[in-house]
């Protein structure tokens, strides 16, 4: 111990922190993307991979039948040849593939896209049984068609079903046939670990360095490229992708702006705008969410149960305010529960509760509904001579006072801006004298006590990806799916309603269904079993000094169009 | 009594690191109390709910907001405040139970000996090897974001032991002394002899270590919070820093980042200046376990 | 023998105590509402999928089955698959133990030579204003909220300054290149070290600088350092030959005790950092719900830190020959 001397280590130090100096100046190929990411994906195993951060990773490998077109959405043929023949005799849809080779150079062929949707079916694989289970039967007549048998039309086959992702039948054949056999089939083959996914997509996986990086190369037998697909010429042109893993957002920031990365995958916050503006390099995009940010209200019990008080709880929350100063002014108030930016479902029509209305004007109209409703109170918010005041003591129409009155959020860790708007919203609520409480909660925490209890008031929740397909608003309304870990999380009970929704899934015209949708919202919008909020805007940041060719699309540019187009730029000029 | 607190006093006096936390306790002292002032000025000032109706982004310090504004628009230096008084009652409501718990727990098993104090000691190895801020961590993540009084009890619960070792062989000693034997040929009861002969005697010890427990206490709190754990409806300095690290102010507000952080690195280190400071001249022996956390 | 029979005692104890965490940390994780199922937020995720899911993760078993399989998956050594990376626990911690330990011993050692060498020279001369700067310098380490400090020194020293790596254990342009060379490699991981090194370095060396100089201003007052100086020996060889070595036993002893303490400042690092190692796997698979990694990782923690303090306290005693076992 005595032997030991500091100033040696020190002296080490220094000597280290000089060669650091000099070892900084890693170049890398030009056309290596280097794309940040705030977590590690989950696994390589498609049928686990329910996580973003997979997704990402998994879409550039694995790919469906079709895409959508970045700008109009409409569904186009990528594995397939062209679009969809529906017979509405047989109710089957045939859809011919186009030539497409795996990753290994073996040929795409219509048993791959059997097996695939054999597989779900038969292992009920999560999140995509629900779309096939009524296909009742899968016939390959040749090489490149495949034609599919359904039990009844269904609305959402084509943008629903048709886009899952193919897999290759050599690849998890033998997978299958061990899973088969073990006691837990669909827990075995969610747990078999694949090393290297095969896939029919522009880039393959080249080596996951857990806990720092995955490196993607350029899949040479890709089907698109110098292709033309939706009137746009196809590369890929990068030769290689590195994805890094980033835990904070923070980081990943200084990384894009040091020039460690040229694209951070990953919304950013509003907070780092006037920084990234300033910075000659980097380019932020803005695009929009599909996505719902709403207040969920419990229909089973009171006080939630009064259409009257939920109104009047609509009246009271200031959409302005939530967008102007929590995300910042990035995000569009919400009216319906389809998000505007979803054009053609989209109903603008529908009631619009205190919209545009200053705190008092709020006050006041809410304070109309519920004295109408039958409310009282013991000091109520609006005095004789008229004049808004501090308010409590509300009662019920029955005359109970009202009891604690809980508005559940995500954590804060999760999503600050839903914990923060609670709080606001509380406050809103106490202005009428409710006994609001905001309540942060940890998200399965709350999802246990939201869908699988049914035990709270209010919630305040996202759905951060609908599909452009407007099939979740059945699925949320429905009076079957109220029933633990059902998506009827309100317990909304309307037959009305149901008979709209069940025409709406098997309405096979577009137009037809269009005016069953429409109806459908202006009833929830009625009702207000949820109160849409907000749809944020999607934020990313990406460097120009490197690669150019983002495509922009709904759900960020972080597309199969993207890396599919983007081409580095030549350095040596 | 009051001579020895006098000579205690003026050796505290001399020595400079009891001088330098004292002040800085003092500073902060004054913070937490003028927390509530700012409010009534104007509702803007607020901590949590207050906005000002002009500012909806965050801003630099101006004249109305001397620290500047987060991103809705409240007032930081008000939010400052409110976290000081925050810090306050963690520290020293978590320290003051730990220290409650330990003693007694300490007392107790030393005092009863063989196999009480076996399965009480067993019980605070067990708990010692606990990372406490994991712990409340896991705890709080599995049942939802939890009050700050719970995360207050919980960290207290899992302070102690360290506290009732020390206790225990302070009591161990104690047990030998002739006054304790005399209290029990009195026939003074076990209840009597812990409450009326073992207690005052081990109590400057446990008031030392309080001070250090307070430091514990409030860097816990603040890291959970810091991590996103913490009870969003208080206003602690560890809530502020997650506000600017989540909403992506962390490097281009350092009006923002940088007072909660500094003032929670400086009351930890008043409070731990002081108990040193204690330590030197309540005695050198006393030292041992309390400068390890 | 009687070391023998002391250590067979502790570890007895150690086991019992393990099973007593093992039980209380399956309660906890069973007794917590929701489930890792729960947690999907997809519209496309049926009531039916999802119980259809949780019957095939065996989450639907009466709690004593599962609690009984746990124990003797646990005894068998088989720490279960991961809910949420589909794989074996026990690979995923192999895979970030080795990165845990490099950062953690590292610093924990180098702190422990820097605060014995500093407290050493800061007791010798006590009362002077070197030994008060370091006392205060020493607290002020000791007490700096430690993720604001790193995510300081992330922005001061790596990216205005620029001197290293942002986050992360290595860079992958480095270890994709087919031409980089074992030294190179090695060299990235130092470079990526040497930040989060530092900050859980500041952290620790503070204590032990204090505990040493304490330590070592008792055992200046000891005979036998008295009957040293009375021999006439160098004050500089009573310092390092003699008085220093004895110091030092309890800084060893206060790197045992206080490993938990330690260990939080340490996933708080890794967190910050992106360290890919335990502590940050635990952080993020508790706010996952994943138990079995969340169980494991927590329980390997906790059987480090008891053994830990059980070879404290052998070293201690090989060490201090006055003490013996109980």
């Amino acid at each position: 111990m005595t032997k030991f001397n500091p100033i040696r280590i020190i002296a080490f130090g220094v000597l280290l922190a000089a060669v650091a100096l000099a070892g900084c100046s890693q170049k890398e190929p030009a056309g290596m993307l280097r794309v940040g990411l705030s977590e590690e994906p989950r696994t390589l195993n498609i049928w686990l991979a329910s996580d973003a951060n997979s997704r990402k990773i998994l879409s550039k490998i694995y790919q469906p039948l079709y895409q959508h077109d970045p700008e109009t959405l409409e569904l186009i043929p990528w594995l397939a040849a062209d679009l969809p023949e529906y017979d509405p005799e047989t109710v089957a849809y045939t859809v011919r593939l186009r030539g497409a080779r795996w990753s290994d150079g073996a040929e795409l062929t219509s048993s791959d896209v059997a097996f695939t949707a054999k597989l779900i079916k038969e292992f009920r694989i999560p999140r995509h049984y629900s779309r096939w289970k009524f296909v009742t039967r899968i016939e390959t007549p040749d090489k490149r068609t495949v034609r599919f048998f359904l039990k009844n039309p269904k609305a959402i086959f084509r943008s629903r079903s048709l886009t899952i992702p193919i897999v290759q039948q050599k690849e998890w054949e033998d997978i299958v046939r061990i899973a088969r056999t073990k006691e837990k089939p669909l827990a075995e083959l969610l747990n078999h670990q694949v090393e290297s996914p095969v896939g029919t997509g522009p880039f393959v996986l080249k080596q996951w360095r857990e806990g720092a990086y995955l490196h993607m190369v350029r899949n040479p037998y890709f089907f698109g490229t110098g292709k033309t697909i939706a009137g746009r010429q196809l590369g890929p042109h990068i030769t290689d992708i590195v994805v890094k893993i980033f835990g904070t957002s923070d980081v990943a920031i200084l990384a894009l702006k040091k020039g460690t990365i040229d694209m951070f995958w990953w919304g950013i916050q509003p907070g780092y705008l006037d920084d990234l503006r300033n910075q000659d390099d980097i380019h932020v995009y803005f695009s929009e969410k599909s996505a719902l940010y709403f207040m969920g209200f419990n229909l089973r019990k009171p006080p939630s149960d009064d259409p009257h008080l939920r109104r009047a709880i609509a009246t009271l929350i200031d959409k302005n305010f939530i967008i102007s100063r929590i995300l910042q002014g990035f995000g569009t108030e919400m009216y319906s529960i389809i998000p505007p930016g979803n054009r053609y479902w989209y109903y603008p029509e529908v009631e619009k509760y205190g919209a545009k209305l200053d705190r008092e004007s709020r006050i006041r109209k809410a304070y109309d509904i519920l004295t109408e409703a039958g409310y009282s109170w013991e000091a109520p918010p609006i005095d004789d001579a008229g004049a808004v005041i501090p308010a409590s003591g509300i009662r019920l129409p029955n005359g109970q006072p009202m009891e604690r009155f809980t508005i559940l959020t995500p954590p804060a860790d999760y999503d600050p801006h839903r914990a923060i708007s609670g709080l606001m919203i509380q406050e809103w609520l106490r202005d009428v004298g409710m006994p609001a409480y905001s309540r942060p909660m940890a998200f399965s925490s709350l999802l246990q006590q939201v869908k699988g209890r049914h035990d709270f008031d209010t919630f305040i929740l996202g759905c951060g990806k609908l599909s452009t397909d407007p099939d979740y608003l059945r699925i949320f309304f429905l009076s079957a799916n109220d029933k633990p870990r059902g998506w009827n999380m309100s317990g909304y009970r309307n037959p009305e309603f149901d008979k709209l929704a069940t025409e709406s899934s098997q309405a096979m015209d577009r137009e037809e269904r269009q005016a069953l949708v429409r109806k459908m919202q202006e009833i929830v919008l009625r009702d207000v079993p949820y109160y849409p909020i907000y749809d944020p805007l999607l934020i990313e940041a990406v460097r120009t000094d490197r690669f150019t060719g983002w495509v922009e699309m709904l759900e960020g540019i972080g597309n199969i169009w993207s890396f599919t187009q983007l081409k580095p730029i030549s350095r040596d000029s | 009594m009051m001579g020895r607190f006098v000579g205690a006093w003026r050796l505290f006096r001399e020595n400079l690191i009891g001088r330098i936390g004292l002040t800085l306790l003092i500073v902060f002292a004054l913070m937490a109390v003028c927390s509530f002032i700012p409010p009534l000025i104007d509702p803007m000032y607020q901590p949590m709910h207050g906005v000002d109706p002009e500012i909806s982004h965050s801003t630099g310090p101006s004249m109305k907001h001397w620290l500047g504004t987060d991103f809705i628009g409240r007032d930081i230096f008000s939010q400052l405040l409110a976290g000081a008084r925050i810090a306050f009652m963690v520290g020293i409501s978590a320290a003051f139970m730990s220290i409650f718990l330990g003693t007694l727990i300490g007392m107790i098993a030393g005092y009863a000996g063989k196999t009480v104090d076996m399965a009480l000691m067993r019980l605070a190895d067990m708990i010692m090897v606990m990372p406490t801020l994991l712990v409340v961590l896991i705890l709080s993540s599995l049942f939802g974001q939890l009050h700050i009084w719970t995360i207050v009890l919980i960290i207290a619960l899992f302070r102690w032991p360290g506290v009732s070792r020390v206790i225990r062989a302070q009591t161990l000693s104690l047990k030998q002394r002739p006054f304790i034997e005399a209290a029990k040929v009195a026939g003074a009861s076990h209840v009597r002899i812990i409450f009326r002969h073992i207690t005052p005697n081990v109590l400057p010890l446990a008031l030392l270590y309080m001070t250090f427990r307070v430091t514990s206490a409030i860097i816990i709190e603040a890291a959970l919070a810091f991590l996103g754990f913490g009870d969003p409806g208080t206003v602690s300095w560890g809530m502020m820093l997650q506000w600017v690290w989540k909403t992506g102010h962390m490097f281009q507000a350092p009006y923002w980042l940088l007072p909660p952080g500094i003032c929670i690195s400086l009351l930890t280190l008043s409070f731990y200046m002081l108990g040193r400071a204690m330590e030197e001249i309540l005695d050198p022996r006393l030292r041992q376990e309390g400068a390890s956390d | 023998m009687e070391l023998r029979k002391y250590i067979f005692r502790r570890l007895i104890e150690i086991a019992i105590i393990f099973f007593v965490i093992l039980t209380v940390l399956f309660l906890l994780f069973r007794l917590a509402p929701g489930d890792p199922v729960t947690r999907m937020v997809d519209p496309n995720m049926t009531p039916e999928d999802a119980e259809h899911l949780i019957e095939q993760l065996g989450l639907d078993q009466p709690i004593g089955l599962q609690y009984l399989y746990y124990v003797k998956n646990f005894v068998t050594g088989n720490f279960g698959v991961s809910f949420h990376y589909g794989q074996p626990v026990a690979d995923i911690i192999l895979n970030r133990l080795p990165n845990t330990v490099l950062l953690f011993t590292t610093s924990i050692i180098l702190s422990a030579l820097f605060g014995i060498f500093l407290g050493k020279i800061a007791a010798w001369r006590k009362g002077e204003s070197t030994d008060t700067w370091m006392t205060i310098g020493a607290l002020i380490c000791h007490t700096v909220f430690l993720p604001w400090l790193a995510l300081i020194l992330i922005w001061l020293f790596a990216y205005k300054v620029g001197w290293f790596p942002l986050t992360g254990m290595i860079s992958a342009e480095v270890w994709i290149d087919p031409e980089a060379g074992f030294l190179e490699k090695a060299w990235d991981i130092v470079h990526h070290m040497i930040l989060p090194l530092g900050t859980l370095f500041m952290i620790h060396f503070g204590s032990y600088l204090l505990i040493m100089r304490s330590s070592m201003l008792d055992t200046l007052k000891e005979d036998y350092i008295l009957t040293a100086r009375a021999k006439g020996l160098e004050e500089k060889t009573i310092r390092n030959h003699h008085a220093a070595p004895n110091a030092a036993l309890p800084v060893v002893t206060s790197v045992g005790l206080s490993l938990a303490f330690s260990i939080n400042g340490g996933a708080l690092t890794e967190t910050v950092f992106t360290w890919p190692g335990i502590g940050r796997e635990l952080v993020f698979s508790v706010s996952n719900n994943d138990y079995p990694l969340a169980q494991a990782s927590f329980l390997l923690i906790a059987a480090v830190v008891l053994l830990a303090n059980l070879v404290v306290d052998v070293l201690y005693a090989y060490l201090d020959p006055r003490i013996r076992y109980e």
